[in-house]
């Protein structure tokens, strides 16, 4: 019997498989189904900067056909801003995991997202820093058991969401691994976005979220938790806070047009 | 209208001008061509910012104050590979958090100029404390240019060239720059733009199909391709061969710092850039860089007038060491004494480099002010006697 | 004239830095010279003391600044008695009386009534300019005209005639002083 070859494969640098992903993680899925958006939306990679910082996320860019920049913990943002600034005409795509975005980079987050800097950023939040082998993030629910944490948790999660959506950003959306053809559509808005764009999947890490916060290594386990755990909008609408603690929201929380960022020193400032 | 009465909006402002130190570095950005400035706020380098943030509109260029030091580094090192002439100043405290962006900004050989005012902890006075943190501070393997200008002037040419130096080499350049020249108005003569030599990057001339990201020759720089063009570079700060992939090879990794390091190390003839003063007749040398010089050149006169054969050997590059030609002038000296603002630094690798050729000594002043030309005149007369 | 050191000391405010600068600017962009112009920073500008140096010459200048003063231009009382020291053997002590009221005996004092002249052309923050013009005129270093074009370039367009009119009537007074130093 052939292998099936995978369609999406031509957008991969130099055709180099297999990726460097763990069994049952979400960023091959994550690596897919953009490249199905890419597709959908008649995009060309090649005239396209991908840019990944450190850690699991981080390395689905240096599999893309794009000119890619990589290997720097939290920094993706001033690098697209570099980029934007310069060459405005370039789209930029992120892909920076909960670390990446929320720990060490979340000042820059703030920050474009205050300025409306014209990028889009896929946040694939795994609840925890996975390729340094499962310790706490800012995005770990409170009392679950990781490799720093081993009594549980003490520190409250952070929503990334909400923080993009305090600081101004302009397309704000969450989804999850297990809703492809969701996940699809969401990266397909983001990138059709002009502005600053987050798209957040909450994804599943079997290899050490699963294992030390929920107590198995099984894909499925870990993503039956974030199903359960998963609430949309309209449903949340009619939660109370206690209800809502620990669930993962899921939508579209904002779509507008505001100017975007071009320096902080502009001749003509639009009103 | 800018400030200290110029009223015109060229890139060049050539002419005569009585500017501050800041603001001549500023303008050797423009003559050199930077179109890309991103700094964060931080005495005394914040007359820069803000002259940038007037000067880069008027000249098509941009200008951002980032939200941090970590944005500035990084955002000049990625608009350098989207094709800008980037710049960002700091000082001392603020070059701290710059490491990191200059180790990425090294392994993918992204060329940038990064001026640094030194400043004692703390306090705006003068120093030259950061000289090996310049040349040391990134982690990993890496060679650096650091240019240390004297005056105004200096600090206008000088800068000029680090843009220079860094297109040539696709090398992070530093100007290490000081409270005393920084804050001090000059005379500073700007040539016309045609009489300022201007080096540009060397983009390949092959198709997306051929080319290969950091293909270069032994010591040599890799030819730069435009982003989003196809070409599928891969800028990593990971361990990467020649095409941009990160699959670990120690082969690999050992060749891609030799020529990195090489590049520079290897072109110190080139890259290294000193003056003498009396030194042809001279039996003692003092050897120093960056504002220091000005008393030196003093102390040389107040020496010579009193009867001592003493000369100058002026570093305008400290970074690589003129290793060279500070040999050659320990060979035809009795001493050598090092006169530097600090509590004695660079004053390591000048002993290093004239290695028992002759006596050494150090003039050393760490309190926040340069030294007289009376102080150091001191020092020769004890190491005469 | 080998080379000039000049000091300027007084509250923040009177014009202290930016009386150097305009005749540093004078002097190398009108008459071709070299000059230095520095001043303090730190903790040692706080309490209200400003001080500025400025050195000038016919060639390139090395040690940006100098122990000693050929003039001291003090603007108040309490930097009088801090810059004084720094004053030459010889040297010219410049004070505007208004603002200095113990002036001291032993050194060569000029006097200019630079407040008093400022506030009687409308505006006391003027009494620099009204100095700058005694020192053109006192020294000859360069022409009323030159300072004047470097003066239009530094003050806010609504206060151009106020400050030409104040460099004016400094240059008088220097010559009801008697001339050159």
């Amino acid at each position: 019997m052939s292998q099936m070859i995978n369609a999406q494969r031509r957008h991969i640098r130099y055709g180099k498989l297999p990726h460097f992903f763990c069994p049952g993680c979400g960023d091959g899925q994550v690596l897919n189904f953009f490249l199905r958006a890419i597709d959908e939306l008649g995009m060309n990679l090649e005239d396209m900067v991908a840019i990944g910082g450190v850690g699991c996320t981080a390395r689905i860019p240096v599999y893309l056909n794009t000119d890619t920049l990589h290997g720097v913990h939290g920094r993706t943002l001033p690098w697209a801003m570099g980029i934007k600034l310069h060459k405005p005409e370039i789209p930029v795509v992120i892909f920076a995991g909960d670390g990446d975005a929320a720990s060490i980079g979340g000042n820059h987050l703030i920050h474009a997202a205050r300025r409306n800097l014209d990028v889009t950023m896929i946040v694939v939040n795994n609840l925890n820093f996975a390729m340094t082998g499962g310790q706490v993030a800012p995005t770990t629910p409170a009392k679950f058991v990781t490799m720093t944490t081993p009594y549980g948790s003490g520190e409250p999660p952070f929503d990334i969401c909400e923080v993009a959506l305090a600081a101004g950003a302009t397309h704000v959306s969450r989804s999850t691994t297990s809703r492809g053809p969701q996940t699809i559509k969401a990266i397909k808005k983001g990138l059709q976005h002009r502005g600053f764009s987050l798209v957040e999947i909450i994804s599943q890490c079997p290899t050490h979220f699963g294992r030390y916060a929920l107590g198995s290594g099984k894909p499925e386990v870990n993503i039956e938790f974030i199903d359960d755990n998963s609430v949309t909008i309209a449903e949340a609408k009619n939660m109370t806070k206690d209800e809502l603690r620990g669930k993962f929201v899921i939508g579209e929380f904002i779509d507008e047009q505001k100017p975007v960022f071009a320096g902080s020193s502009v001749y003509e400032v639009e009103e | 209208m800018t400030a200290d009465g110029q009223r015109q909006n060229s890139r060049v402002l050539s002419g005569v001008h009585f500017m501050l130190g800041n603001y001549a570095t500023v303008e050797g950005a423009l003559a050199a061509g930077c179109d890309f400035f991103a700094g964060y706020p931080i005495t005394p380098a914040n007359e820069i910012s803000e002259r940038m943030a007037e000067r880069l509109p008027q000249v098509g260029g941009k200008f951002i104050q980032g939200e941090d030091e970590l944005c500035s580094i990084y955002a000049i090192a990625a608009a350098s590979l989207a094709g800008a002439k980037a710049m960002t100043a700091t000082a001392s405290a603020g070059y701290n958090y710059y490491q990191e962006g200059i180790e990425y900004a090294v392994a993918v050989e992204a060329p940038c100029v990064i001026v640094n005012v030194q400043r004692c902890r703390g306090e705006n006075f003068a120093t030259q404390a950061d000289i090996m943190q310049m040349r040391w501070g990134a982690a990993g393997d890496h060679e650096m240019i650091v240019l240390a200008p004297s005056s105004v002037q200096e600090l206008f040419d000088y800068t000029v060239r680090a843009f220079n130096l860094a297109e040539q080499f696709r090398n992070p350049v530093i100007v290490a720059s000081e409270t005393t020249i920084a804050l001090m108005r000059e005379r500073l003569e700007i040539p016309g733009a045609d009489r300022i030599p201007v080096l540009n990057r060397k983009y390949t001339d092959l198709g997306p199909d051929k080319y290969k990201t950091f293909d270069a020759p032994e010591n040599g720089v890799p030819d730069f391709s435009p982003l989003g063009k196809g070409y599928h570079g891969l800028y990593t700060i990971n361990p990467h061969d020649i095409d941009g992939s990160i699959e670990w090879d120690p082969i690999v990794y050992e060749k891609l710092y030799k020529r990195i390091t090489g590049k520079i190390s290897e072109n110190e003839h080139i890259i290294s850039h000193t003056e003498s003063f009396q030194l042809d007749d001279a039996d003692i040398a003092l050897v120093t860089y960056g504002s220091e010089v000005r008393p030196t050149l003093d102390a040389m006169e107040l020496a010579r007038n009193s009867g001592l054969k003493v000369g100058v050997l002026k570093l305008g590059t400290v970074w690589p060491v003129p290793e060279t030609r500070i040999r050659e002038v320990a060979k035809q000296m009795k001493a050598v004494i090092t006169v530097e603002m600090s509590i004695g630094k660079y004053a390591g690798e000048v002993e290093r480099v004239v290695a028992g050729r002759c006596v050494t000594a150090r003039a050393t002043k760490n309190r926040g002010i340069g030294h007289t030309a009376e102080e150091i005149l001191e020092v020769i007369k004890g190491v005469r006697a | 004239m080998k080379t000039l050191n000049i000091g300027i000391c007084g509250f923040g405010g009177q014009g202290v830095i930016l009386s150097a600068v305009i005749l540093g600017t004078t002097v190398v962009t009108k008459r071709n010279m070299y000059a230095v112009q520095t001043q303090s920073y730190g903790s040692e500008a706080r309490g209200g003391q400003c001080q500025s140096e400025l050195v000038i010459s016919e060639g390139p200048i090395n040690s940006p600044t100098a122990d000693k003063k050929d003039i001291l231009i003090a603007l108040s009382q309490p930097s009088l008695e801090r810059y004084l020291p720094t004053l030459k053997a010889g040297g010219i002590l410049i004070v505007d009386p208004k603002t200095v009221t113990e002036i001291p005996t032993d050194v060569k004092v000029v006097q200019v009534s630079a407040t008093d002249t400022a506030v009687n052309l409308g505006n006391r923050i003027a009494a620099n300019m009204v100095l700058l013009g005694f020192i053109q005129a006192a020294t000859n270093l360069f022409s009323i005209e030159e300072l004047l074009d470097v003066v239009k370039d530094y003050v806010p367009a609504r206060f151009i005639d106020l400050n030409l009119a104040a460099v004016h009537a400094g240059v008088e007074l220097a010559k009801s002083y008697g001339g050159t130093f």
